[in-house]
This record gives C-alpha cells, structure tokens and sequence, in this order.
C-alpha cells in the first residue's frame, strides 16, 4: 500500500513540528526556543496550505512569524538571557510536570481511538480563499471584528500603561 | 444585520463609546476630576440605555449575540458594580498620585468584555469577551507598577490566564469537531448524536477547566490569593464581581441552552468542584491574617456556594443564582469599599492589625465592614443569609443532598473567620491610627455616603427581598 | 487523508505545550509554550473547517474566522503580557515564574 503524495507531505511537516515543539520545551537558551518554535509555525503554515487555508496561512506566517515571535527575540536579546539564568525547577517538579502532560496526551489519544471522524477529500474547497473569507468578516462576523479593534485598543493601552517610562513621580 | 438590530446592542456601544470619551478626555488633559465624572455619568447613560431598550428584548443578534432579560440583568448588575468600583477608585488612585487617568479607559474595556460575555451565544463572542476582559486585566492588576507585588501579580495572572484560555479553545475546537457548530444552539440541536462522543466530553471537560480558573474555583483557584492581594483594591474588587458575573453568566446561557445538566457525568464534575471549593476555600480562609486574601478565599467558597444553585439547572436555581450574584456583589463591593477607604498611599489597609479596635476609632466604616462580613457568613437580616436560603432551597428541589450537606456544614466553618474579624474589629489595642483622608473632600464624603448605601442596601434586601426578587423573575421571563 | 491525523497532531502539540509550561520556569518561555498551544487548537480548527466545509456545511468558514480571531487576540495578549515581563525583569532582574512561592508561607 502505497502512501499518497499528500500523505508524504503531511508526515514529514509533522516529523518536523513535533521535533520543533519538542525543541521550545527542551532546549536550555531561550533563542534556541524561538527560532524553533519559528520553525514549528512554518510547519504548522505548511498545513494550512495542505487544508486549503491559503489566507489564513499567509495571515499566520505574517502575526506569528512576523510580529509576535520578533517580539519574543526582541524581549529575550534585550534582557540577555542566556540558559544560566534560568534556576531549574527542582527534578521532581520536573518530572510530575512531564508526567502530568504525558497522561493529558493519553487521556485525549484515548479519546480520539473512540471516536469515528471521517476522512478529508483531497479536492479543493473553496472556503479558505481571501474573497470568500473576507465577505463572511465583514457581514456574518462583523460584531466581532469591531470587538476585536477594541480589544487591540485595550492592548495598545496596557502596553503604553505598563511599559512606559517611570514617571514624574519617581 | 440592520439598524433595528443594533438597538439593543445600545449598552454596549455606549460602554464602548465610554473608553473612546476617556482616551479623549485624556488626550486634552482635563484633570481626573473630570474623567471621574464624566465616567460617571457614561456608566449612567449606560443603565438608562439597558432601561431604554428593555421594551425591545428580547432580541437576537444573529449569529453571535443575544439580548434577552437575562443578559439585561446581569449586564445591569455589572455596571452597577463598576459605578461603585469607579467611585472607589477616585480616591484610591488620587491617594497615589500615579496618573491615574488611563486607568478609566481600562476598566471600562474590561466592563465591555463582560457585559459581551453575558450576551454571547457562540463561541466566537465567548473568546473574544472574555479575552477583551482578561487583556484589560492584565494591565489594571500591573497598574500600580511601583507597588511590591503588582506587576508579579499581573504576570501570574497572565501566564494563568493565557493557559485557562488555550484550553478553552482547545474544548471548543473538539466541540465544534463534533457538533460542526460554534453556536450554542447549533451544538444543542446535535447534541442527541454527539453526547457520548469522549472527544465531545473532553471538550466540554476542558471548558469547565477554563470557566473554573474565571471563576477561580478548585482546584484552578491558585491564582486568586496573590492576585487579590497584589492588585489595586479597586481591581481586587473588579475581579471579585464584575469578571467572575461574566464568566458565570455566560457559563449559565451555555448550560441553559445545551442543558448541560442532563449529563451525570457534568453533574458530578460540577459537584465535586463545587464541594472542594466549599470546602478547600473556607479552611484556607481560617488563618489568614490578611483580609484581601482572606476574601480570596471566601469568594472561592462563595462560588462553590453559587455552583450549588447552577447544579440543579433549574428556573429556581437561576433565580437564586442571579440573587446570590446581586447579594455576593453588593457585600463585597462594600468590604473592598471599606479596604479602599482606610489604605493610604504607604499602606493597603490589608493585615488585619489595622483592624484591631476599628469599632472605637472609626464606627461607621467598622459596621459597614461589620454588616459586610456578617452578610458573607450569611446571618439572618442580611442578604447573605436570604441568597444561601435561595440556593438551599434551589437545591433541594432537585435534591443535589450532598453539595446541600456541604454548603450547610462549610457555612458553619465560615462563621468562624468571618466572626474572628468582627472580634478584632472591636479589640482594644487600638495602636496605628488610621490617617483620616480628608484631601478629597467632595469624593471621600460621596465613598462615605455609597459604603453607607451599600451597607443599607443588604440590609434591606435581607428583610424585603421582594422587590429585587421580582425585578429578577421580570427579567428572566424576557427570553 | 483521515483527519484523525490532523487531530492527533494537534493532540501532541497541544499537550508538549502543557508539559512546556509545567516544567520550565522562565516566563518567557511558558508564554511561547501557551502560543504553541494556541497553534494547536488553531489547526484543529482549520482542519474542522475543511472536513465540515466536505460535508457540505455552508459555514465551515466560521471556523477559520474563529483561527483569525484567536491570531488577533494571541498579537493583543502577547504585546501586554510581554510588557509586563519586562516590567517584571526590571524590578527583579528575573523571570522565574514561582506560582507556588507565596502559597508556602
């Protein structure tokens, strides 16, 4: 039985995303945890273009590769971090934390073997396309949107709040 | 969408209108006096509006919102709640001399993001309510940077927050796997097909994960004590009422419509987090020489208390819900009211030695505080009392006995912490006096008369509920 | 391709994410472990949409807004919260998150 093309593909991007996951959690220097989860976000950008998510997935490399993981190396090189600073959390604490996640994964891959989903059709659809998306935001989905510009607001304030200089008072 | 269907919206927009006046306010530096008090009167406008489009309801706003009696009531109850909490909050942050001013746009985007939660039907509004809620928080808990643990609490609560939100997500992503709807009555309408699907129940099991860190209930409460602690009072107070009535409203449309409590298997989840709250939450509170934490704690079991109510799923359990809100809310806004009005700018008025012999210095502020504490322990005349005889007797229709059992005994352990601040409050060793604030003369009277309305006002509800219970079987029959 | 795979993927995305923020202490680091968890959901979601939008469902595309939607509030959480990291570091000179540390004493 041979695997299709698609198959192929989807493999080797989640070989290479779970490794990169595997990376963020594992590595000791904070820059090495960037760029792999940089590299996990391409993966996962790869997928989106295999679901035929086309604008989502130029969407996604352009926030999360673009904007918020720059933001993150930004911060990270600012401080200077380096692996030493970072005091290990004592081995037990480690491992429950391991262990903890390990029995969520069981639990839900249990859950998953129960249950019957069906299979995605190769064909395309032509749902993920810029103009299809765009009409559904601006009529079904509009509410939120002018939700969500609101809540950029909220951002921008608590960021200028938050990070300003020290003031006239200090 | 057309016009007609934006007029119940009418609130909200005015909510959102709210935070706009004040970044303009700011922007021509009128002083703090003034955004104070046009805040104010933008928070009225906003209940003469809820007022105003009462005869519209209830009215969808397809595909995310609804508009019915029951989002008036709680979206009332939360911006009475922000009217006192803004009021509080004049003199506090005047006290401290940090600008203040950015702190209103804030806390009313933060009001904004409740008040949408209570009116979500839909995944899509439920995130991006709470997450307007959760980002405004952030920064309100961080306000006071310079103060010891407030930006450590902000980042607890962030880190937190971020995680109770990803597993929301996570829960809605399986749901809508399987009911291939995010909007609530989308996913009742398959539920018959999907409800024993163990992807389905995990998601629905994450969902309760997140909801229960909202709501800081056990085992996902261990955030609430630092927080509380090192958050400006105000906020303290805003995270106490106006965050956790969003969370649970929208919580209570969510079961409502897909009757969440048909399934044993939620009962008992419901169950055991509601009876560990009870229980967990009071016997923390037992030595705590703190009061911020020690409100933590209880408000941890005050909303075990409250899941007692939503377990039954029941008309006569969102009754009592919706009283047990308005009561709960009431009291604590005037024991943070009381914590607010005795902090000066070196010191939140938080250990409890400050406490000790307040009776004799300051009797107004230490009977309120006094009538606060005995309305949370639930002792006759007050409106605590009534909201847990509410919830029993909620409970007791649908005979939930052992979350009854609980809530009765932890109750009795409660009086003991409640009663052991009230004996301090009349102890002798009256040493640090506390400063009388008199800079602000105007607001520190107007702080004085709201605590002592505040104070009246449970008392009030606790002899004649009458009035407030029909106010709420009025709303909750607009739907 | 049977979307079980896309869902078991996410599945283990998702849960090294949790083990991520269990077990390092950096700040920074749980936070970038709470957006790869987000990525998870988020290609769940994509992954739902297309097998919905298969079945025929007209708002399949519902689903994808919602992956916009939680990339737009992950740009606004992120700004705020790497803020007060910041702010964090400057006063302590470190981003060791301890939530248990307070509850000891």
């Amino acid at each position: 039985m041979g695997m299709s093309l698609q198959q192929i593909v989807f493999g080797v991007l989640s070989i290479i995303s779970i490794i990169s996951a595997l990376g963020v959690i594992l590595s000791k220097n904070p820059v090495t945890s960037v760029l792999c989860l940089i590299v996990t976000f391409f993966t996962i950008a790869g997928h989106y273009i295999m679901l035929n998510a086309q604008f989502l997935a130029v969407v996604h490399i352009i926030v999360y590769a673009g904007a918020i993981m720059v933001l993150f190396l930004f911060v990270i090189m600012l401080m200077n971090l380096n692996a030493e600073i970072e005091p290990q959390k004592r081995s037990w604490l480690k491992y429950a934390g391991a262990i903890s996640g390990g029995a969520l994964l069981l639990v839900l891959l249990a859950a998953l073997r129960e249950a019957s989903v069906s299979s995605l059709q190769p064909g395309a659809v032509e749902i993920g396309l810029i103009s299809n998306l765009g009409k559904t935001l601006f009529s079904t989905y509009v509410l939120p949107f002018e939700v969500s510009s609101i809540l950029f607001l909220s951002a921008m304030v608590g960021a200028v709040v938050i990070g300003k200089k020290e003031g006239h008072e200090s | 969408m057309n016009e007609l269907q934006l007029i119940p919206l009418l609130p909200f927009i005015i909510l959102a209108m709210a935070s706009v006046v004040t970044i303009l306010l700011i922007a021509f530096r009128l002083s703090h006096t003034v955004i104070q008090v046009t805040g104010f009167l933008m928070m009225c406008l906003v209940v003469f509006a809820t007022w105003y489009v009462r005869d519209t309801l209830p009215e969808e706003v397809p595909p995310l919102f609804i508009v019915d009696g029951q989002a008036a009531l709680f979206t009332g109850v939360i911006i009475f709640c922000v009217l006192v909490i803004g009021l509080f909050s004049y003199i506090y942050f005047e006290e401290r001399e940090e600008n203040p001013k950015e702190y209103y746009i804030l806390l009313f985007l933060a009001t904004l993001g409740a008040a949408i939660l209570t009116i979500s039907q839909h995944f899509i509004s439920l995130f991006i309510g709470l997450e307007l809620l959760s980002v405004s928080l952030y920064a309100l808990i961080a306000y006071l940077r310079n103060r010891n643990n407030a930006v450590e609490a902000g980042m607890k609560y962030l880190v937190l927050a971020a995680l109770s939100s990803a597993f929301l997500l996570f829960g809605m992503a399986l749901i809508y796997m399987e009911a291939g709807s995010m909007k609530f009555s989308g996913i009742a309408e398959k539920l018959p097909q999907v409800s024993s699907s163990p992807l389905f129940l995990m998601g629905l099991g994450t969902i309760v994960v997140a909801i229960g860190f909202k709501l800081a209930l056990v085992p996902f409460h261990l955030w609430a004590a630092d927080v509380y602690q090192g958050s400006p009072t105000p906020v303290t107070a805003f995270i106490a009422t106006i965050s956790k009535i969003g969370t649970f409203a929208v919580l209570l449309r969510f079961a409502q419509t897909i009757h969440l409590q048909q399934y044993p298997l939620i009962i008992a989840i419901f169950s055991v987090i509601a009876i560990s709250s009870m229980i967990v939450g009071n016997i923390l509170a037992l030595r705590q020489q703190n009061l911020k934490r020690l409100l933590a704690y209880s408000s941890i079991a005050h909303f075990g208390y409250l899941l007692v109510a939503f377990l039954p799923g029941n008309e006569a359990g969102t009754e009592a819900a919706a009283f047990y809100l308005i009561a709960y809310s009431i009291t604590l806004l005037s024991a943070f009211g009381v914590i607010t009005l005795l902090s000066s700018r070196e010191h939140e008025a938080e250990t409890l030695d400050i406490y000790t012999g307040l009776i004799w210095r300051r009797p107004v502020v230490a009977t309120i505080l006094a009538i606060s504490l005995f309305s949370l322990a639930g002792i006759p005349l007050t409106a605590g009392f009534l909201a847990k005889f509410f919830v029993l007797s909620a409970g007791v229709q649908q005979a939930v006995w052992l979350p009854l059992a609980v809530l009765i005994l932890t109750s009795v352990i409660g009086l003991y912490y409640y009663l052991r601040v009230i004996n301090t409050l009349f102890g002798t060793s009256g040493t640090a006096d506390v400063m009388q604030k008199t800079v602000h003369p105007f607001f520190h009277v107007s702080t004085y008369i709201t605590l002592v309305v505040l104070a009246g006002m449970l008392f009030w509800i606790g002899v004649f509920p009458g009035l407030v219970l029909q106010g709420i079987r009025l709303f909750l029959l607009l739907h | 391709m049977p979307v079980q795979y896309y869902i078991f993927l996410s599945i283990v995305l998702f849960c090294i994410g949790v083990m991520g923020v269990l077990m390092r202490r950096n700040a920074i680091i749980i936070f970038m472990c709470v957006e790869l968890m987000l990525n998870a959901v988020n290609l769940l979601m994509v992954a739902f949409s297309k097998m919905w939008a298969d079945a025929g469902r007209v708002d399949a595309a519902g689903a994808q807004i919602f992956v916009f939607f939680i990339m737009v509030v992950a740009a606004a959480e992120v700004a705020v919260g790497l803020a007060i990291i910041v702010m964090v570091y400057r006063k302590s000179q470190s981003v060791d998150i301890n939530i248990m540390n307070r509850l000891k004493n």
